[in-house]
């Protein structure tokens, strides 16, 4: 399933570019992670708690940036494991355009879900996935906002 | 004799189903039992890179974590499928390995690929969460004609283009012939959507090595349970026969699923005798969507040809059929012996052609499922003809008629010999039954509220009393299909009929006393069914394909036959008469034309007392039989559907429904309008409702009742069910069989008169609100164009 | 744990069972009354409704804590010595095959036609079709399950 939005994030694109690469920030924004650990400069190990229709899951996984063309944007690719729930597996393409002293930032991504996920929840599947993408970037724009009033 | 063949006997197995006493396989405990639960692939198609089981054996209660090295380790065979179909070109089919606990790769989702055994079901299921099993996922394939397309992914190795067989039947030039010069053609693309069964009971398996005596003890859901001892020993090794008993207590239905010997018996048995405890596993439902054979998955083009006077020319007919990951037991025979074989119809037809590919995909194995075949065909053939009907201008009964078979025997150019029937009776009893006559009158009545009615005909045969041993070797066949019985008379006149039928919802323990009961007059309560014991029964190769009247009774027959042969010899002996002059009736034997008599049971105590019995005749009253039948039976019939669909929400009501059978002799009608009953529910269900699901990463997403629409109760009419046999003269009682018809001939019914309404051929099952509304739409536009 | 105790067929019963638990689990592995059954997962198939202080509810969406203190019945319980005349217009009207959905299939019947007799409701065939909503059998095609409920109902009537 194909999934893509845009936001308007009122910081200038400099800022969002770093916050998209601060695993602190991200770790804040993902809906239901419990742990996001650097690795590398490109990879992240994660731990993902979600709840798809009838089935909870807890996925592990292994997230890592692609494509990465500073300040405009990067892909960020992931696969999680989720035990007898099934596995996850998905990316997104992210684009940032200046627009003044606003950023807007652009998205389209992928998701494919296996197991039993997908056994039990695929009628859900593809308005949580939107929903939770979606949430991931509202969150990511409140937080960086968030950070450039504090700061 | 008010209990004896054609008397509405009430079930005597009701009662303890009733009060809650069934036994089914997952109400039995063994002493020592643990459970077990399989780790499964979420991935439809990948390679098994290692699996960790480290953590899940360190959990709490965890016996064992067993995978299919150890299996294949321990010499435990791979699943056979048991039926070998040779390409048109001779070569023999593609037979991928399918070990019952994936090695190497796993090819559909569900696929298992280790089992956990412990204490409690829920400590197993924790464990399966926590091995893990690293996987690299491959290229996925669903849809057969996918899968036979150049650079498809490649699920066994040594079938190319996942191809299994390329098989025809009938003379291609003479049918190309015969079409070409037609006068009329119809051409169509069919596709027979794919079904999972879902008996209400889900199955399970409980498994007992005894180490004291190297002998094993399996309780399972099984249809068959001789077969699946004999193929469990033969082929997987899991225990020599003499060391193994297979049990199938009540079972909850089965509709084909459960004749097939699957991976979760296997690994229980083996697993049991790795642990020392007794395995028990029961399905849940989503894991019986994931793993239980699935159903029909064929895609189809066909053409049919008429001459100036619309009689059939010939037939020529394409399918592909999808048979899943691996090859189920009976999975080759399905789409070509029990399908192209049944393409001519009821109709005369002299030239007919049928090419079937066969196919792997990384979905679940595909199987008999209530019809086996026989569902596509009449789908084909009677989705074909009311088309053909309305594209000459005809009328569809007329049509059907003129083509009607009218001799008997007849021999069709698909290796079938239909031995008798009357389809004009069937349709004239069908149309009368359904008021065909005042048709137009209540189409009218129904634009008047805006509904638009159709109605729609299905003139369905079948063939059944799975089958002369010979013949179906001959075509492949890796067993005989004969049954066994054996008759045993006990010495104070009771009798135990040990029967290789099994019954899980037909009935048997009522219908086969009838049949006792009318032979030697005595009460049903006095007559015991014994079934599905193999350590009870000495032999039997079960119940599917409708056989168990046919071939089952049959069995029961030439044992009564031995039988009563020898209590007229004991009752002459006794009674000092003629064995010519010795009658049974009333319970009694009698001497013919004198009061002298001995009651049954006096007969049973003479036999076992032997003290006055013929000299040189041995003592006890138990006969044997092993009865090979002569031919397939071929029930008929005529089906009639209408309906009201609502043009604005697409919605089918079904506003009557009327079957005519021709199931030849019928033992108790009340059991046989129940067969019907639910198989119609099921044709039906897929004609309107059901259809699996598979996304194109092989991912199920029909996997519950939530996503899988199983007909209720308020989606379904009252059935107008009839009969109006001929008698069959293949088997000593007539019969033909019953239990599979109505989901062969309610499909096309159904969709006949949906297209009827709406005025649109091109449509397909399952007809769901949503695609009818569309065809609505379609026609209209068509319409609009024109 | 949690110990729980209730009133099943009219008897106490008590254990300690752990907090997840369901009713039917409760019934089918604590008291081993395996009348009960269970044919999917999802709380949709209905074989096994059983009484619960008087109402038919799904077993396997009821937690055996949700029960203590309860009356339940289930269908070992229904019958009184003799059948019940829901269980006999079953009987009667081959309103069953293999029997596995049977036991849900009476539990709910005999309330549908408690609940349309208090209600003062009359119990068509429309009505009982509506109200099997959450019932599925597979042999039947239902055509008899509805003639032993309407039979049923007024066995139950008249008795």
């Amino acid at each position: 399933m194909e999934m893509s939005g845009e936001y308007s994030i009122d910081a200038p694109i400099a800022e969002v570019w770093a916050a998209l690469n601060d695993i602190e920030i991200l770790k804040v924004c993902i809906p239901g992670c419990e742990e996001l650990e650097q690795v590398s400069e490109t990879e992240m190990t994660a731990k993902v708690a979600l709840k798809i229709g009838p089935v909870k899951a807890r996925f592990n996984g292994v997230v890592t940036f692609e494509n990465i063309t500073p300040p405009e944007g990067y892909s960020i690719v992931g696969e999680g494991q989720g035990g007898v729930a099934g596995f996850a597996k998905g990316g997104a393409d992210v684009r940032l355009v200046e627009d003044g002293d606003k950023t807007v930032l652009t998205y389209q991504a992928k998701a494919q879900v296996g197991g039993k996920i997908a056994q039990l929840g695929s009628r859900l599947i593809k308005s949580t996935a939107a929903k939770l993408a979606d949430k991931f970037f509202k969150n990511f724009r409140d937080a960086l906002v968030a950070e450039v009033a504090s700061a | 004799m008010s209990e004896g063949i054609g008397a509405r006997v009430l079930r005597k197995e009701d009662k303890r189903f009733l009060i809650g006493k069934g036994r089914y396989t997952d109400d039995i405990i063994e002493q020592n039992q643990a459970y077990a639960a399989f780790v499964r692939s979420p991935h439809a198609h990948a390679i098994v890179k290692s699996i960790d089981a480290s953590a899940a054996e360190a959990m709490d209660g965890v016996v064992a974590v067993l995978n299919g090295a150890g299996l294949t380790g321990d010499g435990i065979g791979n699943i056979i499928c048991g039926w070998g179909v040779t390409s048109k070109d001779g070569s023999p089919m593609n037979m991928g390995a399918w070990s019952a606990l994936a090695t190497d790769k796993v090819r559909y989702v569900g696929d298992a690929v280790a089992i956990v055994i412990a204490d409690s079901i829920d400590q197993a299921r924790l464990a399966a969460e926590a091995v893990e099993v690293d996987y690299e996922a491959l290229p996925v394939v669903v849809q057969s004609d996918a899968a036979l397309e150049d650079g498809a992914p490649q699920i066994h190795e040594n079938a190319p283009n996942n191809l299994i067989f390329d098989w025809e039947i009938g003379e291609e030039d003479a049918t190309d012939t015969a079409l070409a010069g037609a006068a009329y053609t119809t051409e169509m693309d069919i596709v027979n959507n794919r079904l999972s069964p879902n008996a209400m009971e889900p199955r399970a398996a409980i498994a007992t090595f005894n180490e004291a005596d190297d002998h094993y003890t399996l309780y399972t859901t099984s249809q068959n349970p001789h077969v699946a001892r004999l193929v469990l020993s033969a082929f997987y090794n899991v225990a020599p026969e003499h060391k193994l008993r297979v049990i199938a207590p009540d079972v909850g239905g089965g509709f084909g699923s459960k004749i097939y010997i699957y991976p979760e018996e296997i690994a229980c048995l083996w697993a049991s005798m790795k642990t020392n405890r007794s395995v028990k596993w029961t399905s849940d439902r989503t894991e019986a969507f994931l793993t239980d054979a699935h159903g029909r998955d064929h895609i189809t083009h066909a053409k049919i040809g008429f001459d100036k006077d619309h009689k059939i020319v010939g037939l020529k007919v394409d399918t592909k059929a999808n048979l899943g990951a691996y090859m189920s037991l009976f999975s080759s025979a399905t789409p070509t012996y029990l399908y192209a074989t049944l393409l001519s119809g009821q109709y005369n037809i002299a030239n007919i052609h049928c090419n079937v590919k066969a196919v792997y995909t990384n979905t679940v194995p595909v199987d008999a499922y209530r019809g086996a075949g026989r569902p596509e065909a009449s789908y084909v053939m009677e989705r074909m003809m009311e088309t053909a009907a309305r594209e000459m201008g005809v009328s569809p009964t007329e049509l059907r008629r003129k083509n009607f078979v009218q001799e008997f025997p007849h021999q069709t150019p698909v290796i079938m010999a239909y031995d008798s029937g009357d389809f004009a009776a069937n349709q004239d009893q069908a149309m009368k039954a359904a008021d065909y006559a005042d048709f137009e009158a209540r189409r009218t009545e129904a634009a008047s509220r805006g509904k638009l009615r159709g109605i729609g005909f299905s003139n369905y045969i079948e063939a059944c009393g799975i089958a002369p041993s010979a013949a179906v070797g001959s075509l492949g066949a890796g067993v005989g299909l004969w049954e066994s019985a054996e008759v045993r008379v006990n010495p104070v006149g009771t009798i135990e009929v040990l029967t290789g039928s099994h019954s899980h919802g037909q009935g048997h323990e009522t219908t086969f006393a009838q049949i006792v009961a009318e032979r030697f007059g005595l009460p049903t309560e006095n007559i015991q069914i014994v079934h599905g014991d193999t350590d009870k029964v000495q032999f039997g190769m079960g119940t599917y394909g409708s056989r168990s009247g046919a071939v089952g009774m049959s069995a029961i027959v030439k044992a009564m036959d031995k039988v009563e042969a020898k209590v007229k010899k004991i009752g002459a002996h006794v009674l000092e008469a003629s064995e010519d002059d010795i009658i049974i009736e009333d319970g009694a034997v009698k001497v013919k034309g004198t009061d002298k008599q001995m009651l049954w049971h006096e007969v049973g105590l003479a036999a076992y007392t032997a003290h006055n019995i013929p000299e040189g005749m041995e003592p006890g009253l138990k006969e044997t039989s092993f009865y090979d039948p002569s031919n397939f039976t071929f029930p008929a019939g005529c089906y009639i559907c209408e309906v009201e669909v609502d043009p604005e929400t697409g919605t089918t009501e079904i506003v009557q429904f009327v079957a005519s059978d021709d199931f030849g002799t019928i033992i108790n009608p009340m059991i046989v309008e129940g067969q019907v009953h639910g198989g119609i529910a099921q044709g039906i269900g897929q004609a309107l409702l059901e259809g699996v699901v598979y996304d194109d990463s092989g991912q199920l997403l029909s996997a519950s009742y939530m996503d899988y629409t199983m007909p209720r109760a308020d989606d379904l009419p009252s059935y107008s069910v009839h009969h109006q046999s001929t008698e069959c003269p293949g088997n000593p009682l007539g019969m033909k069989g019953c239990g599979e018809a109505g989901a062969i001939g309610s499909p096309p019914a159904v969709i006949n008169a949906i297209t009827d309404a709406i005025g649109n051929n091109d449509l397909s099952m399952p007809a769901t609100p949503a695609k009818v509304w569309a065809a609505i739409q379609a026609a209209s536009a068509k319409q609009a164009a024109e | 744990m949690t110990e729980v105790s209730m009133t099943v067929n009219g008897k106490p019963v008590k254990a300690d069972v752990p907090d997840n638990t369901l009713l039917v689990q409760f019934i089918r592995e604590n008291l081993r009354l395996t009348g009960t059954h269970v044919g999917c997962d999802t709380s949709q198939c209905g074989a096994c409704v059983v009484h619960l202080n008087g109402k038919a509810v799904k077993s396997c969406a009821t937690l055996a804590v949700a029960a203590n203190g309860a009356d339940v019945t289930t269908i070992e319980g229904l019958a009184n010595g003799e059948m019940h005349p829901m269980q006999t217009a079953f009987k009667e009207n081959h309103g069953l095959q293999c029997g596995f959905c049977t036991p849900g299939m009476i539990m709910t019947a005999t309330d549908m036609v408690a609940r349309y007799d208090a209600n003062g409701k009359e119990l068509t065939e429309a009505a009982i079709r509506e109200e099997l909503e959450g019932n599925i059998c597979r042999c039947t095609g239902y055509h008899n399950i509805v003639k032993a409920i309407a039979d049923g109902a007024s066995k139950m009537a008249s008795s």
